[in-house]
């Protein structure tokens, strides 16, 4: 389901549009259209494996830390324009401060 | 909102797991205004003292618990200790840890030990097995294990824990959730914890450093523990803001009642750093320890015992004084109830003395007459002038410290004694080894998988510094200049390393530290086993000293194992005992071998600086030795306190006499303030003030913050005193610029007492004290140095002999003629003349302790299978390996015993005739399984024809075999060339005019760089010639040219100029340096020789 769902509906650039006033979502913008959420449905957090960033080049420094350890924040929500809810995972890269949007379910 | 309270908090304490330090914890909680914290380390409680001062420190109250193994290695859970009952977690933790070394707590211990777990309250987090089995969906199993220990402890809670983590496993939200889910249907307390174990968020890449270095693997995902960095210390709204989202998936509204649980269980673990964890208390051990029902009984034991000590060690008019000082000191030790502590030390010096171990007290001690009375310190107070207020005083809040030094080689054996009488009352102390530049550096290297060959010379080259300085230091290291320190993994290692700064890494035991206190010792402190085997307390020294353990360093000093060899070497030879702690201390031939310098092998002074400073200074008294030692410290030679000292002493600077007060404090130092004692003193005569008082204001001296606050004190006391304003104008400026520099008298009169009879015994025993001193190695020289010393008295220097030679240095009488013994060579500037030791007529006999490869079992085997007949037989019964019969051989153990030095048969026939043995014994071995035996012998051996080793050969292989050259001195075979060039012996300086410039030779002994003054480096360099030692110092402008020699080579021909410092003061200023090898080559190839040619 999980898997389909991310092939058939690809994920938005990086960069996408969030509102998020006091640091959790609360609207976004995906395919053009404004979702609205109206349920977290799980949230976590993942981080680590910055040591393997080194060596492939990848590693992305910032002002305050020279360790880049991929953190990043994901919302599991339910959001719909109008009607028919969806279900995204929203992910904040904290390292880039950038938004990614996933549908992990198909509007219905 | 209310203040949030952390249960469960891992520190630094949790070796190589927590990133954070207790006080950072607790200065975080601070900020964040909660005002309770808990400290849970993972397995011990080495952080709970430090933690509770800083809880006193910043108003937070303290909770403590332990996170432990439970029934099965990889579950834990986390122990708190209810109000009022820290002891019972610490007997607790301490019975787990004498039971296994692992931390595990099982069912059993908990049975066994159930009257402290029931003051206990446990949380079973998401590690446990409780939470694995709910987890699981086993609810019936999981309330049976709940309910198989409801009975052991006071309460049992849930943990709920969420880092956020993905999915349902442990530490994710729904894990909390089921968890708080199971605890509501079955009416089981649930509490919020954080599971803390970094201080922020950024702490992650420490946390993975750490894991890996706990794991000794590199960095990967699976070596790493965490998938996030929310193991934090997050704030009271953020943790509310958890218990909303656990509650709330648990199907509750929201996390009111996850949080009021968790204030409640809070509350009941409150403890007071005072009342429980016992900070300020004071527990020395109790009246029964001491074969006492109470107190006053150990006042009239302390009393009686002192008064019996005083009537025999003072007579006369000396008796009326020393008694009144007795009544003095009792009184203040009764006001400070410290009988026992007195009592405990003496009980333990006697104990020692008892099993014929030296011991000898150090420190401040040796100031109080009680201590010299009860037979602690062997140094007599009152005509030296030290002060028991030095020590120990009511206005000093805390306990006096008292350092015995016993025979380094027989300290266990105090210890067990130590640990047989006074059992559970007594346990070792911990130390805590934190993380310094090169372990953090190495740590984080291998994390990351940086090659070891750049971590090495990164590490080699980091000075023992704070990691947290590491940057700095290596910008400055030339070494590293090739070493790119700016790829990013260089930068992480760096900055990593940094952040490891100062963590504690592991416990290990206090190298001498034993804490001594009454049978409750277990209710103050948790224990657990060392590597020797001792019940160890997981605190350190200043915690032990914090809650007010009696806390006695047994410190193992090599000198006096020298010493007590010297005295049973004495006695065999002499077949007579020496009493050495009854010498007399003015003994005119032992002042005479100090002045001459020749003091290699004596306590405190042997070493170049103090060769050199004897020699100026010419100590005529023991008085004298004291204020050498107190002298011959970086402070003093820095603020140059000796100069005018000396200037004074030897009559060439007429010294100011301030005031007539004072001349009974300061003459016996010409006027210079060297010691704590005399400030005490000054400033006692010149306000009125008691000692005890007048101590407190030195101490106050000694920090530049409180200095004005003396001066402004000091001014208008010693003015309305009647002192004149110059007087107190010139006596305030002596006090604030030496009263940092000050020694403890005291202490350097401790020192001063193994430094006389060592002295003493190298004066009238010379071969019983070398070979001690040979034995025991107490010193800085290597034992080839000690060899030619003895050489240079007239001893003969025995060699290794399969039949005469014991483990040890052993002295034996020698008709043999040896050569003439070194005589101070007088000249107009020497002073008076001296009269040195003639130690011909004895020999000492090498040690088979020094064949490299032996080792103590062959030692003994060979030493049992005597005596030998021949080799053969000494092949056959002697047990020892064909390595080190073949090295006996070859430095001419067997010499003898086939009396090669009259027979046509030599060395290389005798190694010929090994080889034949073996060959026989091989094949002997080879058809049966039986030990070689006497029914094969070898045919009788005949003169090969082959040359004999030649004297140079010889002490090669001595050199190869025993690290040093026995048979003769290695300039030896260059002194025909040093003849030849003029070069002059290190004896011989003395006849030399100041400013003349010599050629002189040597074996290095010491190549040293201390930092001076200036700034400037300056390098020492001893060399040995046969004669003595030459110490040359050489500047700047020379290093340039010689620094490579002088660092690499062995053996040297120096030209310096001669500067005289005194009456027997030589030193040279070095201004070339030669390897000695080649510029014997040289030598040889050009027929005429120049020194400036070179």
């Amino acid at each position: 389901m999980f898997e389909e769902a991310i092939t058939q509906n690809p994920a938005s650039p990086a960069g996408a549009r969030v509102l998020a006033p006091e640091g959790e979502p609360i609207e976004f913008i995906y395919n053009g259209r404004k979702f609205h959420i109206h349920a977290i449905v799980s949230r976590w957090r993942e981080s680590g494996g910055w040591w393997n960033r080194i060596s492939d080049g990848k590693n992305r420094v910032t002002e305050s830390t020279i360790f880049d350890d991929g953190a990043r924040a994901i919302w599991r929500v339910e959001a719909a324009p109008e009607g028919a809810l969806t279900t995204f995972e929203i992910e904040l890269d904290e390292v880039t401060k950038t938004w990614l949007i996933r549908p992990t379910s198909r509007p219905l | 909102m209310k203040s949030f309270t952390h249960l469960r908090v891992a520190s630094g304490y949790s070796f190589k797991y927590g990133t954070a330090h207790a006080d950072q914890l607790v200065e975080r909680a601070a900020e964040f205004e909660m005002s309770a914290l808990a400290l849970t380390d993972i397995n011990t409680m080495a952080g709970a003292i430090r933690f509770a001062k800083s809880c006193e420190a910043n108003g937070i109250a303290p909770i403590l618990g332990i996170n432990l193994s439970f029934v099965q290695k990889k579950y834990r859970i986390t122990l708190l200790a209810q109000g009022g009952h820290l002891d019972s977690l610490y007997r607790l933790v301490t019975a787990v840890n004498l039971d296994n070394s692992e931390s595990l707590l099982t069912h059993a211990l908990l049975e066994r030990f159930s009257q402290y777990s029931r003051n206990l309250l446990v949380l079973h987090g998401p590690e446990s097995q409780l939470a694995s089995t709910i987890a699981a969906r086993k609810g019936a199993e999981a309330l049976s294990i709940f309910n198989s220990t409801r009975e052991l402890f006071a309460d049992q809670g849930l943990e709920c824990v969420s880092h956020l983590t993905r999915g349902d496993a442990q530490f994710s939200t729904s894990h909390a959730a089921r968890i708080l889910g199971f605890a509501r249907d079955n009416h089981i307390p649930a509490i919020l914890s954080n599971a803390v174990r970094m201080l922020d968020r950024d702490d992650g890449p420490v946390a993975d450093v750490l894991d890996a270095a706990r794991k000794l693997v590199p960095l990967s995902n699976k070596s790493v523990s965490r998938q996030n960095s929310e193991a934090y210390f997050k704030d009271s709204s953020q943790m509310g803001y958890l218990a909303d989202e656990i509650s709330r998936l648990a199907g509750e509204r929201d996390g009111r009642l996850l949080l009021n649980t968790t204030r409640d269980w809070a509350e009941r673990a409150l403890l007071s750093p005072r009342k429980d964890v016992g900070i300020g208390a004071i527990h020395l051990p109790d009246a029964a320890a001491l074969g006492a029902t109470n107190h006053s009984e150990l006042a009239t034991q302390l009393r009686s015992r002192c008064e019996a000590g005083l009537s025999r060690r003072y007579v006369g008019s000396k008796s009326v004084v020393a008694a009144s000082r007795l009544e003095e000191e009792l009184s203040a030790i009764r006001t400070l109830g410290y009988e026992s502590y007195f009592l405990t030390v003496a009980d333990i010096t006697d104990l020692a003395r008892s099993k014929g171990i030296r011991v000898a007290a150090r420190g401040s001690g040796a100031g109080s007459l009680i201590c010299h009375v009860l037979g602690i310190s062997g140094v007599e107070p009152i005509t030296h002038g030290l002060l028991m207020e030095r020590f120990c005083s009511p206005l000093r809040g805390e306990l006096p410290d008292i350092d015995i030094d016993v025979e380094s080689a027989r300290r266990l054996e105090i210890y067990d004694a130590i640990f047989e009488k006074y059992g559970q009352r007594c346990a070792t102390v911990s130390m805590v080894e934190t993380y310094r530049s090169r372990h953090a550096i190495r740590d984080v290297g291998a994390a990351l998988g940086i090659s070891p060959i750049e971590i090495d010379l990164i590490a080699k080259s980091m000075p023992h510094i704070r990691s947290s300085n590491i940057p700095k230091a290596l910008a400055n290291l030339p070494e590293l200049k090739d070493l790119n320190l700016n790829t990013p993994i260089l930068k992480m290692a760096i900055e990593l390393a940094g952040r490891l700064d100062s963590l504690p890494r592991h416990l290990s035991m206090h190298p001498c530290a034993i804490v001594l206190s009454d049978l409750g010792l277990g209710d103050y402190a948790p224990q657990q086993m060392n590597a020797s085997g001792y019940p160890m307390v997981q605190f350190d020294k200043d915690d032990v000293e914090a809650i007010g353990l009696l806390k006695l360093d047994v410190l193992g000093v090599r000198m006096q194992s020298a010493i007590s060899y010297t005295l049973s070497e004495i006695e065999r030879i002499e077949g007579a005992p020496i009493d050495i702690d009854e010498i007399a201390l003015d003994d005119h031939a032992t002042f005479d071998l100090i002045k001459s310098t020749r003091t290699l092998g004596i306590f405190q002074i042997e070493s170049p600086g103090q060769r050199e400073l004897v020699g100026k200074f010419a100590p005529e008294t023991f008085n004298d030795l004291i204020i050498d030692i107190s002298l011959f410290r970086p402070g003093p030679v820095k603020s140059d306190m000796i100069t005018p000292f000396l200037a004074t002493r030897h009559g060439l600077r007429v010294r100011p006499i301030i005031h007539d007060d004072l001349e009974d404090i300061l003459s016996e130092t010409e006027g210079v303030v060297v010691f704590h004692e005399q400030v005490i003193r000054i400033i006692s005569v010149m306000t009125g003030i008691s000692l005890a008082e007048s101590d407190e204001k030195r101490r106050q001296l000694g920090d530049i913050a409180n200095q004005q606050t003396v001066c402004d004190w000091f001014y208008p006391a010693a003015l309305a005193r009647g002192y004149t304003t110059v007087v107190v104008t010139e006596v305030w400026e002596i006090l604030r610029a030496f009263a940092s520099f000050g020694f403890c008298k005291a202490h350097a009169a401790a020192f001063a007492l193994p430094t006389y009879q060592s002295s003493w015994l190298k004066t009238h025993h010379t071969a019983a004290f070398l070979a001690g001193v040979l034995t025991h190695e107490p010193g800085m020289y290597p034992k080839r140095v000690i060899l030619d010393e003895a050489r240079q008295w007239g001893i003969q220097i025995a060699p290794i002999d399969v039949n005469l030679s014991d483990a040890t240095y052993r002295v034996e009488k020698s008709s043999k003629i040896t050569r003439a013994p070194y005589l101070a060579p007088n000249v107009l500037s020497s002073g008076a003349e001296l009269k040195l030791p003639d130690a011909r007529g004895f020999a000492i006999r090498m040690a088979l302790s020094d064949i490299d490869g032996i080792d103590g079992k062959e030692i003994k085997s060979i030493i049992s299978g005597r005596p030998y007949l021949d080799l053969a037989d000494f092949v056959y019964r002697s047990g020892a390996s064909r390595p080190t019969t073949e090295s006996l051989l070859m430095i001419g153990a067997f010499d003898d015993l086939h009396k090669l030095s009259t027979s046509n048969i030599n060395r290389r026939d005798l190694s010929l005739h090994l080889q034949d043995l073996y060959r026989l014994a091989g094949s002997k071995s080879a058809t049966s399984q039986n030990q070689m035996s006497f029914e094969l012998q070898p045919e009788k051996f005949e003169p090969s024809g082959l040359p004999d080793i030649t004297a140079s050969e010889q002490v090669r292989n001595e050199i190869d075999i025993l690290g040093m050259d026995v048979s003769s001195h290695l300039l030896e075979f260059y002194g025909d060339f040093l003849n030849k060039i003029g070069a002059v012996r290190s004896c011989d300086l003395i006849k030399h005019r100041s400013g003349t410039s010599v050629l002189v030779a040597g074996v290095k002994l010491a190549l040293q760089t201390p930092p001076v003054r200036s700034g400037r480096r300056v390098m020492f360099l001893t060399i040995d010639d046969g004669y003595g030692c030459n110490d040359i110092t050489f500047f700047e402008d020379k290093q340039t040219d010689f620094a490579a020699v002088l660092r690499n080579s062995w053996l040297f021909l120096v030209r310096g100029e001669i500067r005289r410092t005194g009456p027997r003061g030589i030193s040279l200023l070095g201004t070339g340096a030669w390897e000695l090898a080649n510029s014997h080559e040289k030598w040889r190839n050009l027929a005429v020789y120049g020194a400036s040619t070179t």
